[in-house]
């Protein structure tokens, strides 16, 4: 995990941004993120507080929360959805 | 006439003076609420209120804002400064104290001299830093104890000296000074080496909930000061004294019935106080709102019972309980734990630290993880350069 300070922001994160903070969150916790975008969240233990913290990570970054009320929670079971929906988020927000 | 009239009082600038010339001027306007611009003419005040009973409010102007001076007008008050005359009988002897709005907007609270005046016993002469604000209870407190007792020496700070402080005190030979634990987290942080060059002989701490590793600091920098800390409030008054250097009183205090001495229980984790220094209208058993934790042969008060709760998916986590594990940390000087809003769970943890530059907060969050449940590691961790000091001397932790 980095500082979060300073913040600078940038409007929007592409996929390959938003999957680097992803390998951030679960290095944190000594984990490795598979390549590609099928791995099971379960099978790579990235849980909800793990997405939460993801999700602040995004909002930190291009410095706006995100509304999740938005689009609606969907089911997320692999890397792609998590990259899908926090890639949309910021379209909507 | 009061028994520390001869005292010597230092003013921000510098300029030495005593009670007994601080009665200078006009009696003031009666009920009064005098807000402050400068230590001086708070001081002034209060030596008014000794000599004529003068019904007293003292807060710096600062603290007042546009509502509260209306409500203190509409309370009858005159504001000498704001050039508004009193329009009510006065209560003599009355002191009012502004609470420090930390649980909401500031409260006045009713006191007299004598219900602030809480050290009684003979003291050893001693120059104290008064860093407070005026018109705060800590202010108070100290300001009763010189009135009261010959040898009680005030240096006075203002916010524009506050941060220079050692260099006063080393200056007027000051031996004694009391701070909120945030005060002595920013200087310890601050000044360092430094403080080792003001030879006090007593530290004091209150006003936030104190916890063993800013005492161990203080230790470590004053090894031959004595070390207290006060849980003391505008409602309550000050109810426990604790100079052992230890975080938390001792259990063995609870639920014993002394004449002069406040009554302290745990009631569902709160502490409550019975106090026979409490503010008028104060009741006699007060819900203190602060969180009472008995572990072994001590209680620990880690912070409020509101606004402590942070939900993580259901679960609840303490933020006092977190700030206490990151404060453990040696090279963490200061923290701040919230409660983040965040999708899924509801609200993450999240923590802003000052550190000595020594560790990251890739290995805060380790070490965090070490010693919390998962759900109340601290998941964005901000370091800021400086510990951020509101004008009561706390800092909302």
């Amino acid at each position: 995990m980095n500082s979060i300070d300073p913040p600078a922001t940038v409007s929007v994160l592409d996929r390959d941004q938003i999957r680097d903070l992803m390998t951030q969150v679960l290095a944190a916790q000594g984990k490795d993120l598979p390549s590609g975008e099928s791995a099971d969240l379960r099978e790579i233990g990235f849980r909800s507080l793990d997405f939460s913290e993801l999700a602040l990570r995004v909002e930190d970054e291009i410095g706006r929360e995100l509304n999740f009320d938005a689009p609606g929670l969907r089911n997320i079971r692999t890397v792609g959805d998590v990259l899908d929906l926090l890639a949309e988020l910021q379209d909507a927000t | 006439m009061t028994a520390g009239d001869a005292n010597r009082v230092v003013l921000p600038d510098g300029t030495a003076t005593t009670w007994r010339a601080l009665l200078d001027g006009e009696p003031l306007p009666d009920p009064v609420a005098v807000l402050a611009e400068d230590a001086a003419s708070a001081l002034r005040a209060v030596r008014r209120h000794v000599e004529d009973g003068t019904e007293l409010l003292v807060a710096a102007r600062s603290r007042v804002d546009e509502t509260l001076r209306a409500e203190l007008i509409e309370a009858g008050f005159a504001v000498p400064s704001y050039g508004v005359p009193a329009h009510r009988a006065a209560e003599p002897g009355r002191l009012w104290i502004l609470t420090s709005g930390s649980t909401g907007r500031p409260k006045r609270i009713g006191h007299t001299l004598d219900s602030l005046t809480t050290v009684r016993e003979a003291q050893p002469p001693r120059t104290w830093l008064c860093p407070y604000s005026p018109g705060t209870y800590a202010w108070w407190q100290l300001v009763t104890l010189s009135l009261a007792q010959p040898g009680q020496d005030l240096v006075v700070t203002d916010p524009a000296t506050l941060d220079d402080w050692p260099r006063a005190a080393a200056k007027h030979g000051v031996t004694a000074v009391s701070g909120t634990p945030t005060f002595w987290r920013q200087s310890l942080h601050r000044h360092g080496d430094e403080l080792t060059t003001v030879p006090l002989s007593q530290i004091t701490l209150g006003g936030e909930p104190v916890d063993q590793p800013v005492l161990d600091l203080l230790r470590a920098t004053f090894p031959d000061a004595r070390i207290s800390w006060i849980y003391a409030s505008s409602e309550a008054g000050a109810a426990v004294v604790v100079h052992d250097g230890r975080a938390g009183f001792p259990a063995s205090w609870l639920d014993r019935d002394s004449v002069d001495r406040p009554r302290l229980s745990v009631v569902d984790g709160e502490l409550l106080v019975a106090s026979p220094h409490r503010g008028a209208g104060v009741p006699e058993l007060l819900h203190t709102g602060d969180r009472a934790e008995v572990t072994g042969d001590r209680v620990l008060l880690p912070g409020r019972i509101s606004g402590d709760e942070i939900n993580v998916g259901g679960t609840k986590v303490s933020a006092g309980a977190v700030r206490e594990v990151l404060l453990t940390h040696p090279s963490v000087r200061w923290a701040r734990v919230t409660g983040r809003r965040a999708p899924l769970v509801g609200q993450l943890v999240s923590a802003e630290v000052v550190t000595d530059g020594t560790v990251d907060t890739a290995l805060l969050q380790r070490f965090a993880a070490e010693h919390l449940a998962e759900s109340a590691v601290p998941r964005r961790i901000r370091v800021l350069p400086e510990i951020p000091v509101k004008e009561t001397l706390k800092s909302d932790v």
